[in-house]
């Protein structure tokens, strides 16, 4: 079960503090869309506002072209899977799974059975008996995501599901998670302030701040050709390059990644001097400061095997330029 | 320092289990007199406790108010609990304020209140009118412990229950209740204790169908006996035998 | 309406019944009692005077102002060595006693707590007596050669009050004391601190709001009382609690009873405010 989502002219206000200022959006179905942000961007409220916990200020949301503003949550085609994941402690795995099904009047055969059909798709139908307090944090999560499939809902709404796991767990379901979207269909719509979470498995990617969206695309989209200089900074590290010479001053800046410098490109970027170097595996992240009148520092990541010696003077070279409206 | 601890430790012990020991010890006194010296045992002022009709009769009374009473204090907090975990709500602060009052003021304060209106309103002393009381001394400990008891991984299941189709009877049953489960034990345990305890109010408004608290007190104007020490005892045993019974049944449960 | 309107709507209905239940039978009954504290009795009739007579009449007569002074002394006594008393078996069961037997040595500790409040007082008025346990051990070991009276003596209400308050508040100074960090004590260990200072200056006053907790439960409770005073303490001196029962009993003067219990319920007031007032300054 699957169905798009549009949101239109969404605002809302918490007292006098504005949480969400003019959201319109639309999610084909079946899509992966995560919303990316720092904390207090809004990007949480937009999911409640979804998922029925909230009623925007003003503005519309439609869910497979049905207005659902005023529908509580138990009416909506949403399921949410809570950020503590908020699995009941005194039922089983396959009573956790179940409820909902249990909740729409189906028979416990039939939930039963739909429940360790779910239980397998995670992973845990050995485990379908035990107690929530006796699995592991990744174990928790993946029955708080069988439960909240399990109704079948059009749209499944993720709270920042991940949190609370250590990173190497973090990257696993990740992909666990984006293999179980594309098995079942489903519109998901995930809340995150990881930006590489983000890009490891969305199909759209939704950049907020301060309560407006700042850009929205593919993860290459938001990286390569970001819209605003807080997108272009949130996905990832940025150097801003000093205004050329003798140009008539203009309100656009030129970034480039730190990737994307080296010792051959586009544009020339005068000498630089090598202050220090990191070994990061796959690359040096190398501290540069131009030898020019600016003394501007920037970092540059360096294939292993090409670093020059630190105090060593270099000429730069930028590639893939971005463009970017600053802020004024 | 070590022998000052012990010292200490005997003599606070021997303080706070004496009157326990001679209340217990002289019920077992052959002679009239609750005084050393001992001349026991013998069982027949347990005899002649239990076949005291109006003893007994004030021993059912206080039974009935007080498993009655706690009942309905335990659902009138536990709702409460449950409306002002769940969102704030406009003079959230107030309402617990006035929720937890009745806990700083005295029973004998509370007993004449009512008492006063019971008076104006024409209504007669009775084992309800005990019972009323005995709600509002324990509506407010039950209301703070299972408030306490309702943090926010409670409040996160119950949000789930709903998003995935629960109704709020369907939330009450299958997910709160269970979960607050020793919460819910515990403040109903204390509130019987407490209303099969309390005195003042039940002195002030019982007239013929008194409680057992009411009853001992009659007794202890006709002097000192044995009796007394009988019934002082059961009502210890009973007791005891409740908390052994909730410490075993709730809190000592396998841990993993 | 907006989903959280009805989210709040719902709520209050959950919380209604005990609003209900709580203004019914404690905020209006003590409001009337208020307003009968105004009244005055004349004959057998109960006149409603709207006057401070009775207010006026409990300041001024010594034999009225005296039970707010005994009450006083009583509750600030029993407070203080309970306290004192309390607080030592609260940190030895806390530190000295193994964790896994904790548990048990504190339910030990309070076990007569669970004794009915009547027949408590009843047994110490046993223990305490004449040809009680007491008295005969001290005249059989020869350390006395007759009997003292202490029943029917503020020192047998003492008594019986510090032995239940001793219990509350070994409990609360307990459960404060073990949500200490261990690492309070070794923090202070491992600046070099004795084992005397450590105590004095580092868990003494982190286990204040336990002791202040325990402490306001017990004025509460002890000024409030009845039972107690009546059964050891007698009737030589009148605590409030045994003042306002007279005045019920003997002469049925509700008015005045609801005066006395307004006043016993202004000082509670005022000693909750200096309370709360302390806790909150303490946590600055």
């Amino acid at each position: 079960m699957t169905a798009d989502v549009s949101l239109k002219s969404i605002q809302h206000s918490f007292g006098t503090f504005q949480a969400l200022k003019d959201i319109n959006l639309t999610f084909d179905a079946g899509e992966f869309v995560v919303l990316l942000g720092p904390s207090g961007c809004g990007k949480s409220t937009l999911l409640a506002i979804l998922g029925g916990f909230l009623t925007p200020t003003s503005g519309h949301i439609k869910i497979g072209g049905q207005d659902m503003s005023r529908v509580p949550p138990k009416d909506r085609p949403t399921t949410t899977m809570f950020q503590d994941y908020a699995l009941f402690p005194h039922m089983s795995l396959r009573k956790n799974v179940g409820f909902g099904l249990q909740m729409r009047g189906q028979s416990k055969k039939e939930r039963n059975r739909r429940a360790d059909e779910m239980l397998e798709l995670v992973g845990l139908l050995d485990k379908a008996n035990h107690k929530p307090h006796e699995l592991s944090g990744g174990q928790r999560q993946r029955v708080a995501l069988a439960r909240a499939l399990a109704v079948s809902p059009d749209v499944l709404l993720l709270d920042e599901p991940l949190g609370a796991l250590d990173l190497k767990l973090r990257r696993q379901m990740q992909d666990e998670l984006k293999a179980i979207q594309r098995e079942v269909g489903t519109t998901f719509v995930h809340v995150t302030h990881d930006q590489e979470e983000a890009m490891s498995i969305a199909d759209k990617i939704i950049v907020m701040n301060q309560g407006s969206v700042e850009d929205v695309g593919t993860a290459e989209d938001v990286y390569m050709r970001p819209k605003t200089l807080f997108s272009a900074n949130f996905m990832g590290e940025l150097n801003t390059l000093p205004p050329t010479q003798g140009e008539p001053a203009t309100n656009t800046v030129n970034c480039v990644r730190p990737e994307n410098i080296g010792q051959a490109g586009d544009v020339s970027m005068g000498q630089a001097v090598l202050e220090n170097s990191a070994f990061f595996g796959t690359y040096h992240r190398c501290h540069f400061r131009s030898t020019g009148n600016d003394k501007t520092s920037y970092i540059a990541n360096f294939p292993v095997g090409t670093v020059p010696q630190v105090g060593q003077e270099i000429p730069l070279f930028a590639s893939n330029i971005i463009t970017l409206e600053t802020d004024t | 320092m070590r022998r000052l601890g012990w010292i200490y430790l005997i003599a606070i012990f021997t303080f706070i289990f004496l009157p326990v020991i001679v209340l217990v010890l002289f019920s077992f006194q052959d002679s009239r007199l609750p005084v050393p010296p001992f001349d026991g045992p013998t069982l027949k002022w347990y005899v002649q406790v239990i076949n005291d009709r109006s003893m007994m009769e004030a021993l059912r009374n206080s039974a009935f108010v007080a498993f009655t009473s706690a009942a309905i204090a335990l659902l009138l907090g536990f709702l409460a609990a449950q409306g002002l975990s769940r969102v704030i709500l406009p003079g959230s602060v107030l309402m617990r304020g006035l929720l937890i009052a009745p806990m700083t003021v005295s029973y004998l304060i509370i007993a004449l209140g009512l008492l006063t209106v019971f008076n104006n309103l024409g209504i007669r002393p009775s084992l309800w009118a005990t019972g009323v009381g005995h709600v509002v001394i324990n509506l407010p400990l039950c209301f703070a412990i299972l408030f306490a008891a309702m943090g926010d991984h409670q409040k996160n299941a119950e949000r789930a229950a709903r998003d995935l189709g629960a109704s709020e009877l369907q939330v009450v049953f299958l997910i709160s209740a269970p979960m607050l489960k020793p919460a819910l034990l515990a403040a109903y345990f204390l509130s019987v204790t407490f209303s099969w305890d309390e005195f003042i109010i039940a002195f002030l408004l019982t007239r013929f169908d008194v409680t057992l608290p009411v009853e001992i007190w009659s007794m202890l104007r006709s002097g000192l006996s044995p009796a007394t020490n009988a019934i002082g005892s059961i009502v210890f045993l009973v007791s005891i035998s409740l908390l052994v019974l909730l410490e075993i049944t709730v809190f000592r449960k396998p841990k993993s | 309406m907006t989903l959280e309107h009805e989210e709040r709507r719902r709520a209050f209905g959950f919380v209604a019944p005990a609003l209900i239940w709580t203004c019914a039978f404690f905020l209006i009954p003590f409001a009337v009692m208020a307003l009968l504290s105004l009244a005055h009795l004349e004959g057998r009739a109960i006149i409603q005077s709207y006057d401070l007579g009775n207010y006026i009449k409990i300041f001024t007569e010594p034999s009225f102002f005296k039970s707010i002074v005994v009450s006083l002394e009583i509750t600030l006594t029993v407070t203080v060595l309970s306290v004192l008393l309390a607080w030592p078996l609260a940190w030895i069961i806390a530190t000295q006693v193994p964790p896994h037997y904790q548990r048990l040595a504190i339910m030990l500790a309070v076990l007569p707590f669970w004794t009915s409040y009547v027949v408590r007082s009843y047994a110490w008025a046993l223990v305490l007596g004449q040809n009680g346990v007491v008295m005969q051990g001290l005249i059989g070991i020869g350390l006395l050669d007759e009997p003292i009276q202490i029943m029917a003596t503020r020192t047998a209400t003492v008594i019986g009050f510090v032995h239940f308050f001793v219990m509350l508040l070994t409990l609360t100074i307990y459960s404060n004391l073990i949500q200490l960090s261990p690492n309070y004590a070794r923090a202070a260990a491992d600046l070099g601190a004795s084992g005397w200072q450590t105590l004095r200056h580092v868990i003494l006053p982190l286990t204040l709001p336990g002791i202040m907790t325990g402490a306001f439960l017990t004025f509460v409770l002890c000024i409030g009382d009845y039972i107690t005073p009546q059964i050891l303490g007698g009737n030589n001196e009148l605590t409030m609690p045994q003042l306002i029962m007279l005045q019920l009993g003997r002469r049925g003067d509700f008015p005045m009873a609801s005066a006395l219990s307004v006043v016993l319920m202004a000082i509670v007031t005022l000693a909750y405010a200096a309370t709360a007032r302390w806790l909150k300054m303490e946590r600055v």
